[in-house]
């Protein structure tokens, strides 16, 4: 993390307007242009970022030592002045790790106690899952296994299987044991292992001690897209375990089987992954909104800062993997990776309509060695409106279901509520909207507030296999437009069946796609209506102006 | 734009292991020597062999899992990367390479924070040109294996690596050894005719020739051998004989020609392999032996390089008949006066047609252009070839992105075209269409995406205007 704020204030520089984080609505230019400073472009916070800010990649050479001295977000982002409550929160948090200290001692009597906690966060569907593991085993030498698009292998310094995508992990012991064997060769040797290539697919590594992540990949992704979705998957066991338990399991037991641990999380994987072949949040590194009036977001956000306790951190309100609201401790910042987590956490359960959930989460981002606890509900069964709730105190879930009670409460007092299940109606503009008739879909991402809007997907890509192979050709985009060694400005690209352009710019991203009828021309003159458009509606589109503690 | 010369002798991967091995020749354990055929460098000590060989089996073991017929090709590591090409069946060849050469060291931390530069395709290429330049002078190696085992084959693999090795110039590989094409020489018709009933002529006078091969400037004219055996004998010619004749050629222009041989000074024409002096009686007749054909008639053949001014004729002769000194003195007086005579007649009609078309100014652009049909190349981005240098034009990044945009197009079929801006404000047109492929790079900084395709739509207009391209 102390990394990301370098590089944040890096980049600031060249741009050469560190624009004051209360800059007035005037400033904010009508016809973006390239020369646009962070923080002036459509979709930029007029109160500062919600988010940390994130690369679009993850530096996967020198990250391997990066987790290694776990980092205490207060001593990288802690203001001076509010010493005092720092400490105390970091005193809670250290009262959290001796806990774990002792929970971990005692292995067997760590592992009844996190399976204590899967079911108190999910009583059937871990039930359900461990039924559904044994009908969904694949013969691991069929045909048909060898053409899934994209493998996912999770495994011990042991070489011992933790998770796979397909097939069962009994089956694949054999194949991970290679793996394993190749990566220690490699190590002997003094060197690593990056990734393998063939005609028509990749095998990428990632090394995060103890565990060893491979992806065998026939996408079009770079090797450094598969990387950092491998990162994720990493990151997705790091939010169940943390680092410090992980690594420390791993040094009482070397051998350890972690399925044991992980039992009933494979369908949370298997929902990441599949969420990230669709969802292009994780390829933008950034958040999407819902879209919504302006006026009704923030007396949503309002409520939602009204209705705080000491231990909360964060507030976050969402509708199916859309971001309404998220109010945070002053200078404490959420990564995007911890949000989309926590996404991929509520979208892969149904179990968390059934009531209020309070079940410890890392987010390995934002603290790799502790866990905080989420008290994650919806507002009412029947909506998509989800409330997570992050506290730092265990023992704190009356006070924080109180504070679910009051921001309700409030909602419906200032009779939001109804506007706010209204705007739940349409939680999808369509791109016909813009009134450019060749545009077909698009992804504006505003680099300071890490937000990006996106219409629906709409005709011609119907099929979930036309929905990916769009978003396919934006990674294809994205991957050359971010090349480490040879990024790229502008880019336009023409197909059989679209043509598509990507520009990047410092302070925003977007990448258009058009139907194969409209020529160069056009395609110039609809992107800079389409960014007038960005910034008409942006107080629709992105959240403006984001509330804290 | 020539500022990045420097800067890539820098940069320049330097080869750190090259081997050819076949698993099957030492499959019990304690064996594992005898799988390798050939290892440079040779000092490396043998259990370090036996490692290094033994990593590449595991990876391509390993990649079969998941397409058992197409297994791996490269693999890269945090220090350096590997090539793989199992050209015949279980012989395999490795090349090895170091990440990013000389950046490791000078500037470690930076090292760490880039991605790697060298491009996979490109020097794939270079690995699959390793072998067939190998087949093309000593035969396949199951050839070798069948005629003596695999000691012949060691031997043979020895010889020819331990100098060719030396001669690849690893530092100016770039898209055009993917390509590995054929520049034809442009011609109108009238003389084109003019070539072609020299070249039966000399069918005719000299019985024995099986395959002629015609070039001028070091560029394309007729060649009667097949596609795959051409293209390689092409390279052979264009960046190892050539060049290394280049500099007697120049000297010889300003003195009297051959004034050392009397009786010679109707024409230009000498022999670049074979005889160096006809007069002598002691002159050995020994021409380089290639190998065509090798799926087929597996044919073997004397290679008799002959040439005059720019003008430039291959014989092949069948190795059945030894080619004699009374041979090429024939061969001298027929074929030497008319390539004289031929060679002057092609350099004018040449200079005529540059008259005309060459009026325009300099353009703002320079292009690749590539028909994987007929294997014809043309560039103006780089300058000359030569063994030692391939003097680019661009700055080595600009060449990179070229390669990029080349390997997404092989990915899928169909036509596609892609404009891009890079850092440095060039722009980069990449086309395909059907089986032609065209690299352009426009140093236009304030050009707009219109004012760019414009550009290239009249660059295609001019010079491919029967192709059309995908707009």
């Amino acid at each position: 993390m102390a990394a990301d704020v370098y590089k944040q204030k890096n980049e600031d520089v060249p741009n050469g307007s560190l624009v004051p984080p209360d800059r007035q609505h005037a400033e904010r230019s009508e016809s973006p242009t390239p020369g646009l400073a962070q923080g002036t472009e459509p979709g930029a916070g007029q109160e500062g970022a919600m988010f940390v800010h994130a690369k679009s990649y993850e530096d996967l050479t020198g990250a391997d030592n990066q987790d290694v001295i776990p980092r205490s977000p207060y001593q990288t982002e802690g203001a001076q002045d509010e010493l005092t409550k720092m400490e105390e929160i970091s005193k809670d948090f250290s009262e959290l790790s001796t806990q774990l200290t002792g929970i971990a001692l005692d292995l067997e009597e760590e592992i009844r106690q996190n399976e204590e906690d899967k079911l108190d966060l999910s009583p059937q569907a871990s039930r359900r899952d461990s039924v559904l593991s044994g009908e969904e085993e694949e013969d691991v030498t069929m045909e048909t296994w060898r053409m899934h698009q994209k493998h996912v292998f999770v495994l011990s310094e042991a070489g011992k299987p933790v998770y796979s995508r397909y097939g069962s992990e009994e089956a694949l012991s054999s194949t991970m044991g290679v793996m394993m064997a190749l990566v220690s060769f490699l190590e002997a040797e003094k060197n690593a292992i990056r990734s393998i290539h063939a005609d028509g697919y990749k095998v990428v590594f990632v090394r995060r001690s103890p565990l060893v992540l491979v992806a065998v990949a026939k996408t079009r992704q770079s090797e450094q897209e598969i990387a950092q979705e491998l990162l994720y998957i990493y990151y997705q066991i790091v939010s169940l375990l943390t680092w410090t338990q992980l690594n420390r399991i791993f040094q009482q037991k070397q051998n350890y089987d972690l399925r044991r641990l992980l039992a009933g999380s494979e369908r949370i994987t298997n929902n990441l992954i599949d969420l990230m072949a669709r969802d292009p949040s994780f390829l933008m590194g950034a958040a999407r909104c819902l879209p919504m009036p302006a006026g009704i977001r923030d007396a949503v956000s309002s409520c939602l800062q009204q209705a705080k306790a000491k231990s909360l951190v964060f507030a976050i309100l969402l509708s199916k993997n859309q971001l309404v609201s998220l109010v945070r401790k002053k200078d404490q910042f959420l990564h995007p990776i911890d949000l989309h987590l926590l996404f991929n956490l509520i979208s892969s359960s149904s179990s968390f309509r059934e009531g209020e959930a309070w079940t410890p989460i890392c987010l390995p981002k934002f603290n790799s060695s502790g866990f905080f606890h989420a008290h994650i509900s919806y507002l009412e069964q029947n909506t998509d409106l989800c409330l997570v709730l992050i506290s730092t105190d265990r023992e704190d879930f009356f006070t924080v279901s109180d504070c679910k009670r009051k921001f309700q409460e409030r909602l419906k007092k200032r009779g939001v509520y109804h506007a706010l299940l209204e705007a739940l109606h349409t939680p999808f503009y369509s791109a016909s909207q813009v009134g450019i008739p060749e545009l077909r879909h698009f992804i504006y991402k505003s680099k300071s507030s890490g937000l990006f809007t996106s219409p629906e997907i709409d005709v011609p890509y119907i099929t979930e296999e036309e929905k990916e192979r769009l978003l396919g050709l934006y990674q294809y985009l994205h991957s050359r437009a971010h090349n480490s060694s040879r990024p790229l400005h502008n880019i336009y690209y023409t197909g059989p069946n679209e043509n598509l352009l990507a520009w990047v710019t410092s302070a925003f991203e977007l990448y258009v796609c058009f139907s194969p009828l409209g020529t160069k021309a056009t395609a110039l003159t609809a992107v800079n209506k389409l960014m007038k458009w960005i910034r008409k509606e942006e107080d629709q589109l992105f959240i403006l102006s984001p509330q804290t503690y | 734009m020539a500022a990045g010369a420097g800067q890539e002798k820098l940069l320049a991967p330097a080869l750190l292991g090259f081997f050819v091995y076949n698993p099957r020749l030492g499959p019990r354990e304690g064996e594992e020597e005898k799988k390798i055929l050939f290892y440079y460098p040779n000092e490396v000590e043998k259990n370090e062999k036996i490692r290094s060989v033994g990593l590449c089996e595991a990876i391509v073991q390993f990649t079969r899992t998941f397409s058992p017929t197409k297994p791996a090709k490269s693999l890269h590591t945090q220090k350096n990367r590997q090539f793989f090409n199992e050209p015949e069946e279980n012989f395999w060849m490795v090349m090895v390479f170091p990440c990013t050469g000389l950046v490791q060291k000078i500037v470690f931390a930076l090292f760490l924070k880039h991605f790697f530069i060298l491009q996979d395709k490109v020097y794939s290429s270079v690995l699959q040109q390793c072998y067939n330049m190998y087949k093309l002078f000593n035969g396949t190696f199951q050839k070798a294996m069948e005629d003596g085992g695999s000691r012949v084959l060691k031997e043979r693999l020895e010889k020819f690596f331990h100098r060719y090795l030396q001669t690849l110039h690893l530092q100016s590989c770039d898209l055009l050894d993917v390509f590995c094409g054929i520049s034809f020489f442009p011609l109108d018709k009238m003389t084109y005719l003019k070539i072609q009933s020299f070249i039966n002529r000399m069918e005719e006078s000299l019985s024995i020739v099986k395959y002629t091969v015609f070039l001028y400037n070091d560029q394309l004219i007729w060649s009667g051998l097949e596609q795959d055996d051409m293209r390689i004998l092409y390279k052979y010619l264009t960046t190892s004989l050539f060049p290394r004749h280049i500099e007697p050629e120049l000297a010889g222009r300003d003195s009297p020609i051959h004034a050392e041989i009397p009786g010679n000074l109707q024409h230009y024409g000498r022999f670049l392999t074979g005889p160096l002096n006809l007069n002598d009686p002691e002159a050995k007749c020994r021409f380089p032996k290639i190998f065509v054909n090798t799926e087929t008639a597996y044919e073997e053949l004397h290679l008799i390089v002959y040439k005059a001014m720019s003008a430039a004729v291959c014989f092949m002769i069948d190795t059945s008949v030894q080619p004699t000194l009374e041979f090429c003195r024939k061969l001298d007086s027929i074929v030497g006066p008319q390539l004289t005579v031929l060679a002057s007649d092609i350099c004018e009609q040449y200079n005529i047609n540059k008259r005309i078309s060459g009026s325009e100014k300099e353009p703002q652009f320079k292009f690749i252009y590539f028909n994987h049909m007929n294997l014809a190349e043309k560039s103006t981005i780089h300058m000359r070839r030569t063994p030692s240098i391939s003097l680019t034009s661009v700055h080595p990044d600009l060449m990179k992105i070229l390669g990029d945009i080349n390997s997404d197009f092989t990915r899928v079929d169909d036509d596609e075209e892609i404009i891009v801006k890079a850092m440095s404000d060039y722009w980069i047109v990449g086309k395909k269409s059907d089986q032609r492929e065209l690299y352009v790079i426009l140093n236009q900084k304030n050009a707009n995406l219109i004012e760019v395709n414009e550009e290239v739509k009249k660059l295609c207009a001019t010079q491919f205007n029967n192709i059309f391209f995908l707009d």
